[in-house]
């Protein structure tokens, strides 16, 4: 019984194998993403120090997800994850108007990186269910996401906490790597 | 498969071995182990199972009636000396057991009952407080928020609310609000704690987080290290040190206690594994883990803050 399960396992395993890096400010809620994917409790999550990874198989493929902490001390690590990307996944809090700017600012650095070239790029629009937040189309514009043309990119918006929009927008990326 | 046998193992030839054991030596296996078991958790967690495994009525009704008590947080308080004395009456009933004769039995089980539930209120407790989010329009809230810059730097002035001072003792940005997530109010509770109680101990471990090498973010180290401790609580893994070290009921300063311990061993691992930067966290918070869990195995362990000073 449990020798042919393996087997069976063996045989179906070239499935696709992604790398996806979640990336944004501190409190943008990306581990609760992370987490919301791997459908595990989401009310005991706790500040990333370092990073967090999770393996959720989804559409066939199997998406390695990378979620490293936001907090400006560890930002100057986020390059050494970097290599090997598939689809870059920046999240941001859009009621935290004020920090819209900085959140602008960081991404852009990474866009300007060598090592995420033509890389994919999905913004989630989180904390959607927050009464003064911004919307997808409102943080698209703020970011100048539409001046984007070395990529594809898209935005979604999403309430993480109560896993609203979080499918969607991994169906997004798992449909623009079988187009590649 | 064998954890079924198991259970059909325990579950019959266990009456049969207990039958044996109470016909030759006149007591039931809950004397047995109150008068047979070293007091503390070897004791506690025997008798514990003992009663879950019981099946008669009486004991399963009681040990409902007892767990919705100190779920709704009603076992610990005035009401416990009749809570108690009830429960130990039920159960010198149900097993036949003169007073008179053990009233040693009386004291040291009733001393069982109120450490089993008294965990279970703990936990409820830790729970209520976990559960209450950290609110910066409640001046409870802020008051102990700002109590604890005071106690880990008595030195230093705040200049504001929202300041990037309190990075220095390890939040992330200039506001700590929201860096207590699903940890509430629990984990700033946990740090106030530490830093107030075990003073110099806080401080020694503050200082190893402005390593330049070894350095770490304190207060987002100490919320991640909340929800390892009462992970632990919940699992019922931290039975082994409630035990052992509660002298009266279990109290939630108990659990700040374990927390405290927690977090000065986190440090001296942390230091000892050398690591490279911050990224090594959840390797080595996970490897830390998998050492505590070991440790509060073993029923007779006694766990001590050891305060060692060393050269930073």
């Amino acid at each position: 019984m449990g020798l042919l399960s393996i087997l069976r396992k063996l045989r179906t395993a070239p499935e696709k194998e992604l790398r996806l890096l979640l990336l944004g400010l501190d409190n943008a809620g990306k581990t609760t993403i992370l987490k919301t994917l791997a459908s595990e409790d989401i009310t005991n999550i706790t500040p990333t120090a370092g990073f967090n990874i999770k393996s959720v198989n989804s559409d066939g493929f199997k998406l390695n997800v990378w979620d490293i902490g936001g907090q400006r001390k560890i930002r100057p690590y986020w390059k050494n994850y970097f290599e090997n990307t598939d689809v870059l996944i920046y999240v941001v809090d859009s009621a935290d108007k004020k920090r819209l700017e900085e959140t602008g600012i960081e991404l852009y650095e990474l866009l300007s990186d060598d090592k995420l070239l033509d890389v994919p790029l999905l913004v989630y629009a989180n904390k959607q269910d927050l009464p003064d937040s911004l919307s997808a189309a409102e943080i698209a514009r703020t970011l100048g996401l539409p001046t984007i043309k070395d990529r594809s990119w898209q935005i979604q918006a999403c309430t993480a906490t109560q896993g609203v929009g979080v499918r969607e927008g991994m169906e997004w990326v798992c449909k623009n790597i079988k187009k590649k | 498969m064998t954890f079924s046998l198991w259970w059909i193992f325990t579950y019959y030839f266990r009456s049969v071995i207990k039958w044996f054991l109470r016909k030759t030596t006149g007591l039931c296996e809950l004397q047995r182990i109150c008068y047979g078991e070293i007091p503390g958790a070897p004791r506690i967690r025997k008798v514990e199972y003992s009663l879950f495994m019981s099946k008669s009525h009486q004991v399963k009704q009681l040990i409902q009636h007892l767990n919705s008590i100190s779920d709704n947080n009603g076992f610990i308080g005035p009401n416990e000396p009749e809570i108690l004395n009830g429960a130990v009456k039920v159960v010198m009933l149900v097993k036949k057991i003169d007073p008179k004769i053990h009233f040693q039995f009386v004291k040291s089980f009733g001393k069982c009952v109120e450490q089993i539930w008294g965990y279970r209120q703990l936990i409820a407790e830790a729970e209520q407080l976990r559960t209450t989010n950290y609110d910066s329009d409640d001046p409870e809230h802020e008051a102990k928020l700002q109590n604890l810059w005071m106690k880990l730097k008595p030195n230093d002035k705040l200049e504001g609310r929202i300041t990037k001072q309190w990075q220095e003792i390890g939040f992330q940005g200039e506001d700590p609000k929201t860096d207590f997530r699903g940890m509430g109010l629990l984990g700033l509770e946990n740090l106030l704690y530490f830093s107030t109680v075990y003073s110099s101990a806080a401080q020694h471990v503050l200082g190893h987080s402005y390593h330049p090498v070894y350095g770490y973010c304190f207060a987002i180290v100490g919320i991640n290290l909340t929800s390892l401790a009462w992970t632990l609580l919940k699992e019922g893994s931290a039975k082994t040190y409630i035990y052992n070290n509660s002298a009266g009921a279990p109290s939630i300063k108990l659990f700040h206690q374990f927390y405290s311990y927690l977090f000065y061993e986190f440090d001296r691992f942390w230091m000892d594994c050398k690591p490279k930067d911050i990224m090594e966290f959840s390797n080595i918070k996970n490897k830390f883990e998998d050492n505590v869990r070991m440790n509060l195995q073993d029923p007779t362990a006694d766990f001590r803050i050891g305060v060692t000073v060393d050269n930073v």
